[in-house]
């Protein structure tokens, strides 16, 4: 009897931790929960993950497209100002604040229930260093000054098909602001939901062509563990190849630069041909964006 | 053939207000941003040109109970339409540029601003297209026993080409024109109406 009694206890151990839904809130925008599971702290909106934190260290457990966002700082160390649209469970704040902490960071959110959740439950900071505003993107680009090092855009609105980028964030006009309000060697990145070749390939060259249009130099990182592409638009006219950004990379460990561990393999990742896609999708115009687009 | 043109009139006159809602929302996007607050005002501007245009609407059909005399009020909304997207910088640059360039937007006016927008730009082509219905109900009431039959079938006749106004705005015109093309269809449309109560001014006896 006490066999079998041992048994079912082990049995029950065995079995995965229950998800403990630590937040849940309705904004104008989403059904937001925080849930503790297996380790991690997990934000979704309307049940499709945004972020994913680990519970033991705070800069670990996250999606790894997000380190593509450290790329800036392998092309210039020296890079003093970054915005960063969408901030989600803050990610990339997080990991700015930890690694590059003399950088100002600052951070547009459209939701201000994200911004409550992301101080409250993923330990993200505000300081004169990191600065959260509550707007949305483009008409925060449209009314700030700053010239930045580098824009970092990952605003998605996530409904029952998926997440979609908002449609005034992918046009030709859009990163014609976002170029005006970059420093002259500055660089665009966009965290394009999808893939090369397959699942909403044609979402990831619309947006490659529709970047070409305005930077001279588009170059790609596609993410590992999920299902995204990382698109780079480069301001200066000098070529960037893997080499040249390896290069950059080395002069940094050297100097021993504090970065992500995984930074080596991220650099890899570097892509500079045109996606398959982009040859038979359509540039985007604030006068022309099919819903299609973007589904 | 008078009833066909009544139903018509007033179908086509819905469809427009619907294309402008929809395709209004995403022209007003670029400025005053993807906030939930955009649809907010569109929704809620184009129902207060509703109301106000019902209410003058009838008020004008009781006066001139002659469609001829809605042609150049149309005519003139259809030019406001096709010019929205030259129109509209401006205007809506006046909204925008009033705040201080160093400090973020006071949620009041995030909230209030795109309401300002569609206003300006939505609330007159959208009033003149609503008062369609209640006057052309005054026209169709041929006798005090029907008025319920007659004005039952124009309220439906003008909901649905509301309905259809929405899906071919968001399943089709999106995806196949541009949006200055969208606002010209709608003006052309106007337009055509402007040119159909001229057309109807024949089956009304002038007032003696």
């Amino acid at each position: 009897m006490r066999r079998v009694l041992e048994y079912l206890c082990a049995g029950l151990l065995a079995l995965p931790a229950p998800a403990a839904v630590v937040h849940e809130v309705f904004s104008a925008y989403h059904h937001i929960q925080v849930r503790d599971e297996a380790g991690l702290r997990i934000l979704s909106f309307n049940g499709s993950q945004e972020t994913r934190m680990s519970l033991v260290n705070h800069l670990e457990g996250h999606f790894d497209y997000t380190e593509y966002f450290h790329i800036p700082i392998v092309l210039n160390p020296g890079l003093s100002n970054v915005l960063m649209v969408g901030l989600g469970g803050g990610s990339t704040q997080r990991a700015y604040a930890y690694y590059y902490p003399r950088v100002r960071v600052d951070t547009v959110e459209i939701d201000p229930e994200v911004v409550v959740i992301a101080r409250r439950f993923f330990g993200v900071l505000e300081s004169p260093q990191h600065r959260i505003h509550v707007a949305d993107g483009r008409v925060f680009l449209r009314r700030n000054p700053t010239r930045y090092d580098a824009i970092l855009m990952d605003a998605y609105q996530t409904g029952r098909y998926g997440s979609d980028a908002p449609h005034h964030l992918v046009t030709r006009e859009f990163f014609q602001l976002a170029a005006t309000n970059l420093t002259p060697n500055g660089v665009i990145m966009y965290n394009v939901i999808g893939t090369l070749g397959g699942w909403k390939a044609e979402r990831v060259g619309a947006l490659y062509r529709t970047m070409k249009t305005v930077f001279p130099q588009v170059h790609w990182f596609a993410a590992e563990n999920s299902m995204n592409v990382v698109l780079l638009g480069v301001k200066s006219r000098e070529p960037l190849t893997l080499p040249v950004l390896r290069q950059k990379y080395e002069e940094q460990r050297k100097r021993q630069v504090l970065m992500p561990p995984a930074m080596a393999v991220r650099v890899n990742a570097f892509r500079t041909n045109v996606p398959p896609a982009a040859a038979r999708a359509p540039v985007l115009t604030d006068h022309y964006v099919p819903p299609t687009a973007l589904r | 053939m008078r009833t066909f043109c009544e139903i018509l009139l007033v179908s086509t006159g819905g469809f427009i207000i619907m294309v402008l809602e929809i395709a209004g929302v995403r022209f007003l996007t670029k400025d005053f941003g993807g906030s939930f607050y955009v649809w907010i005002s569109q929704i809620g501007m184009v129902m207060a040109a509703l109301a106000f245009g019902y209410f003058c609407g009838g008020w004008l059909a009781d006066q001139f109970p002659r469609p001829g005399r809605l042609a150049p009020l149309l005519a003139g909304t259809a030019l406001f339409i096709a010019a929205l997207p030259v129109l509209a910088p401006p205007l809506i640059g006046l909204i925008i540029q009033r705040h201080p360039l160093d400090r973020d937007i006071p949620m009041l006016w995030q909230k209030v601003d795109p309401a300002l927008g569609s206003a300006v730009l939505f609330l007159l082509p959208c009033f003149v297209l609503a008062m369609l219905s209640p006057f052309t109900i005054r026209l169709a009431a041929r006798a005090l026993d029907r008025v319920g039959s007659a004005s039952g079938r124009i309220y439906a006749a003008s909901t649905v080409g509301s309905i259809a106004g929405v899906f071919v705005t968001g399943y089709a015109l999106l995806d196949w024109l541009s949006l200055p093309a969208v606002f010209l269809l709608a003006g052309g449309l106007t337009l055509g109406l402007a040119g159909l109560c001229w057309y109807m001014n024949r089956f009304y006896a002038p007032r003696s």
